[in-house]
């Protein structure tokens, strides 16, 4: 028993009914009067210079109320961390992704056509498609100015002796891994509405997983136009999916912004399913080149990863990626000596951003393939390898990282009891493991890691909850319901979570690191307590009582081991509001987390705790056609404590689904900086059909500072997935697939070579 | 995306004198799942859309109990074959094949009809009627006539049919004694899924129960279209059907293929896919004549 009511309850998703009723309103409904249609002319080309252009027909079309082209933009127009990427090209193209026009009509029709009138004139670059070759010395620029491909960002650390520990190690294996592009088919395609006031203060309809960020962007883009000191509201509508897509404003929120303020009216610019494959941001594609040894014993010595990042021809957060690929090179596992070095490179490809797991995927990919490498060399059993290395409550990892709860060693139990159970394997079957680390406290990434709440308490007994953190399907709003149910004795029910709105919201750095319900429900529980204690103080005056001697539970106020001294918390509310002096309850709490930024060597203690967990699978391999089927899925994870295990257990099948699809089937597959695969047809996302079987086992480890002791989980579930899947195809027919994803085409290629080795 | 007026007719006849009005401005249309898409995508842009789908009778699906004839009406959607005990039990290929189209909401709104008339090579529904050697009926200005279901074809997206010609429907000659036809689409996915390959066999033996007397391999996205193996089919004819010749007609019929590669698959894995699934569909036809027999004996 948690001794808790409604902390641990599988409530069902607060708006799930709404949803499935298909009543929820996406960015997709948002309809305001005199509303006009964006649409985005993209580049023809991979990399070119843009020598002419002539708008003069679309203008002339009639409906069309402005075109822009690269020449209207203001010129500190630029985008992302890196400021590369101005919403519209003037100059040159560098990728086909490349915004060159965009056009406002009074129907999506209209300005689809104006679109297809813009002609645009291109002089043909050569193009660099692939990151290695990019770094060669006469390599083509895909910037000229930066005079480099490779990007000035300084993913480069090294602890301890790397080459003194590989001289003193038993075994050594290495090796090179090469992942891909994947996109996270958001269901929601992407789109805004932007649309100025009288006196031009804008507002903003979303999608966005950083709303206070966003708005940051978004003033910017103001005081470019000209608009220094003019207010912005961002407005999110229901999300229909993140996964990370939505942690950086795109040219097509800027456009929309420009064109509302050309036409002085509400401008909308939604995706279609194309544009959303090509013109949003995909997980970061990384070739990795591994080496990784132990002592006679299994304990890992050394660690030494270098890395070369597709940055494509623009740059989003994909960039800054390998700061969280550190987490699992320097801390999965004990390995006292670490050397990581990283390269984004300039190409003429697409470009990535955050995607579920942030690199984690991608190093944990290598990292536990080579782990299960490793262990064949030393002779050691796998699972017994990992746990001679497993991290442990109390550790201090090489960069830094404090490590204060931590399951693993009781996910590895769970996992191995759960997958040895089964019948024994058969021919073409095989099992394999994988374990992840993330941050499970939120991570100091920008100045503050924080969220703000306010609360406030109506005559009813109800509480109205403005997080400044963002619900986009993973279930923020129930996090925050029950947690706050639970500290004031209520239901779920009486909590409205209110989380769309920058003019009533507080601040918070996004729904990113898994760190929603660590941060924002640290903030709302803030907030609890403390309009508990007023009430309570009330309540003692009422009840001639101290404040100790009362408790709060099933809507009720009472004082302790005094039956006959109770009343309904509506009643004391509406006692406390009739009353001479009367007052209304309302908290507030800005809660930020003692997370550390990375310091110059990228030591810090980056998050306040860390969530961990063990992946295991058992696959059959079909020897004739290479096709992979996943038999039984285990993931085990530490959680902390599972405020809502039904919600819970979604985060983790959907991020397993998710992990198998990297694994085994999805890939926006780009030739020549062209994606081959715009649609749901061919690229291979997993259908309901697909899915399979997934046991979930919750490890708690109720962790000091999490609120009722518990953890992000949010990411987790996508992280292990590949290698576990690569390790059990391994154990099954003895093949070891190192490119992603592991096709039937690949196994079948590596069943046949081995076969002719022998 | 472009729009149109639909058109409904309730007549065969009318259909096609409302083609005769609107030419090559109409497109029949059945349950649309290939029709619309195209128009939304801009790949074709009708200014009408004639809607077979009120027309009564088209959607027969029955087998003549004298002559053991099979009749699909072209409007039968993939869902009512699917859920036919009449097609589960005695006709596998067709079940196997219809069954994985789509999903159940494609299946439910998608016709055998609009499927052959579509004509992709990787047209599920194909497969099997070819293998079944199914003839189309046919309807147009100048009257009705008949083609073989393999000769339907020319290209991707052109049949035989002149403009304005209907699809009827399909008719199945009785099954010989001892027949047993299986399916497989190889991909990746279980759902939402065009084959990497397509392949169906269909063997009918000799009371000694081993002995090919007929023998049909069907291939989908081996070519321009669902086309037959006919060198497999020569070799397995005549004589005892074992794994061994199966893999030799496998690598026949990969051999006489024209696979590719695509975004989809590459050709040298579909090659590889023709060879160990023709083998592996024909030891399940054999399986399901052995059962039979088996069932038959018990009855007698
Ligand atoms: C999501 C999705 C998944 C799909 N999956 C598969 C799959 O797995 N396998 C597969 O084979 N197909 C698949 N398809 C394609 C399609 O569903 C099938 O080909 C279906 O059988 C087409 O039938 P329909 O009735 O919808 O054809 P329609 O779209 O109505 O028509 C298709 C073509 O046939 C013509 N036509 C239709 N009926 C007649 C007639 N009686 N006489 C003359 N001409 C006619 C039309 O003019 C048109 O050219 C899929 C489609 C979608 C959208």
């Amino acid at each position: 028993m948690s001794g808790y009511n409604i902390v641990g309850q599988r409530v069902p998703k607060l708006d799930a009914a709404q949803k499935a009723m298909g009543r929820a309103e996406y960015i997709q409904d948002v309809k305001l009067p005199g509303m006009l249609y964006g649409k985005i002319l993209y580049s023809k080309y991979a990399h070119a210079k843009i020598t002419a252009m002539d708008i003069s027909r679309a203008l002339a079309l009639p409906g069309v109320h402005a075109v822009l082209t690269g020449k209207d933009i203001p010129p500190k127009m630029r985008m992302g961390f890196y400021k590369d990427n101005p919403p519209l090209k003037a100059d040159k193209v560098c990728c086909f992704r490349d915004e060159v026009a965009a056009v406002a009509a009074v129907s999506e029709q209209v300005a689809k056509k104006a679109v297809s009138l813009i002609e645009v004139e291109y002089e043909v670059l050569p193009a660099v498609f692939d990151p290695e070759a990019a770094m060669e010395k006469d390599a083509t620029l895909v910037h000229e100015a930066h005079k480099t491909n490779v990007l000035k960002l300084p993913w480069k650390l090294h602890y301890g002796d790397v080459e003194a520990a590989e001289k003193d190690s038993a075994f050594v294996v290495e090796d090179r891994f090469t992942t891909t592009w994947v996109t996270h088919c958001c269901l929601s395609t992407s789109g805004a509405v932007a649309l100025f006031d009288a006196s031009d203060n804008l507002t903003v309809y979303s999608n966005t997983q950083i709303p206070s960020l966003a708005q940051k962007d978004f003033l910017e883009t103001l005081g470019a136009m000209g608009l220094k000191g003019k207010r912005v509201r961002v407005i999110k509508p229901v999300i229909g999916g993140g996964f990370g897509s939505k942690l950086d404003t795109y040219a097509y929120e800027h456009i929309a912004i420009l064109l509302a303020h050309k036409c002085r009216k509400p401008v909308k610019i939604l995706f279609d399913r194309k544009e959303e494959f090509e013109a949003t941001s995909t997980r970061q594609p990384t070739v990795i080149y591994i080496r990784q040894g132990c002592d006679k014993e299994g304990h890992l010595t050394f660690r030494d990863i270098r890395m070369v990042l597709d940055n494509g021809g623009r740059t989003s957060w994909g960039a800054t990626t390998p700061s969280v690929m550190m987490m699992p090179i320097t801390s999965l596992y004990r390995v006292p000596n670490v050397r990581y070095n990283a390269k984004c490179v300039y190409t003429n490809n697409t470009y990535s951003q955050a995607m579920r797991g942030y690199g984690n995927p991608q190093a944990t990919f290598a990292i536990e393939s080579c782990m299960d490498m490793l262990a064949q060399k030393a002779g050691i059993d796998p699972v017994a390898f990992r746990r001679i290395n497993q991290n442990e409550p109390g550790d201090e990892t090489p960069q830094g990282f404090k490590i204060t709860s931590c399951g693993l060693a009781q996910c590895i139990d769970a996992v191995e009891k759960e997958l040895t159970q089964g019948s024994p394997l058969e021919d073409g079957e095989g099992i394999g493991y994988a374990s992840l680390i993330h941050v499970g406290g939120g991570a100091r990434i920008y100045k503050s890691d924080g969220c703000g709440a306010i609360l406030k308490m109506d005559d009813y007994g109800r509480v109205d909850i403005f997080t400044g953190g963002t619900d986009m399907g993973q279930g923020l709003d129930n996090m925050i319901a029950q947690i706050v149910a639970e500290e004031l004795g209520l239901l779920a029910e009486d909590i409205n979570v209110v989380h769309s709105d920058t003019d009533v919201c507080p601040w918070d750095v996004g729904a990113h690191a898994s760190r929603s319900t660590f941060v924002a429900g640290n903030a709302a529980l803030g907030a609890a307590r403390r309009a508990k204690q007023t009430l309570l103080a009330f309540g003692a005056k009422l009840f001639e009582v101290a404040p100790e001697d009362l408790v709060m539970e099933n809507r009720t106020v009472s004082v302790k081991n005094d039956p006959e001294k109770t009343m309904p918390v509506d009643k004391l509310l509406r006692k406390a509001h009739f009353s001479p002096g009367g007052t209304m309850l309302m908290a507030d709490y800005f809660y930020d987390p003692p997370n550390e930024n990375m310091g110059k060597d990228f030591r810090c203690n980056l998050s306040v705790t860390y969530s961990f967990g063990v992946h295991g699978v058992r696959v059959h391999v079909d020897k004739e056609t290479g096709k992979v089927l996943v038999k039984n899925y285990v993931a085990a994870h530490d959680v902390g404590r599972a405020i809502n295990p039904m919600l819970l257990e979604g985060q983790v099948y959907g991020g397993v689904i998710m992990g198998l699809g990297y694994a085994l089937s999805e890939e926006v597959m780009i030739k020549d900086g062209q994606i081959k695969n715009p649609n749901f047809r061919d690229y291979k996302l997993f259908t309901a059909k697909d899915a399979v079987p997934i046991m979930a086992p919750v490890i708690e480890t109720h962790d000091p500072d999490g609120p009722f002791g518990a953890k992000g989980i949010g990411e987790p579930g996508c992280v292990p997935t590949a290698p576990a899947v690569a390790n059990a195809i391994y154990n099954a027919v003895g093949v070891r697939i190192k490119d992603l994803p592991i096709t039937p085409e690949k196994v079948l290629a590596a069943i046949q070579e081995q076969s002719k080795g022998s | 995306m472009k729009p149109f007026t639909l058109l409904t007719p309730a007549t065969v006849e009318e259909a096609v004198a409302m083609f005769g009005q609107h030419k090559e401005t109409a497109r029949y249309m059945a349950g649309g799942t290939d029709v619309i898409v195209k128009v939304k995508e801009g790949w074709m842009g009708p200014d009408y859309l004639i809607n077979l789908k009120q027309i009564p009778g088209l959607d027969e699906l029955h087998k003549n109990e004298n002559t053991g004839e099979l009749t699909i009406g072209s409007l039968v959607t993939h869902a009512m074959l699917e859920q036919s005990l009449l097609i589960r039990n005695e006709y596998p290929i067709i079940y196997d094949a219809v069954s994985n189209i789509g999903s159940l909401q494609v299946r439910n709104m998608g016709t055998i009809g609009g499927n052959l008339i579509n004509a992709v090579p990787s047209a599920d529904g194909a497969i099997p009627l070819i293998a079944l050697d199914g003839t189309a009926l046919l309807a147009g200005p100048a009257g009705e006539r008949s083609v073989p279901v393999k000769d339907l074809f020319v290209k991707p997206y052109e049949t035989v049919l002149t403009p304005g010609e209907i699809l009827r429907k399909i008719t199945i000659p009785a099954q010989a004694k001892r027949t047993g036809s299986a399916y497989i689409k190889f991909g990746r996915r279980a759902a939402m899924e065009l084959p990497l390959i397509g392949i169906g066999v269909l063997l009918v033996v000799d009371e000694d129960l081993v002995t090919c007397t007929r023998a049909r391999i069907c291939l989908g996205v081996a070519g321009p279209t669902p086309r037959r193996a006919q060198k497999a089919e020569d070799l397995l004819e005549g004589k005892p059907v074992t794994a061994t010749l199966l893999t030799e007609a496998g690598t026949l019929a990969a051999e006489e293929s024209q696979v590719r590669d695509s975004v989809r698959g590459q050709a040298w894995h579909r090659k590889e896919m023709i060879r160990v699934q023709v083998r592996r569909m024909g030891i399940k036809c054999l399986d399901i004549i052995n059962q039979k027999a088996q069932q038959t004996g018990r009855q007698v």
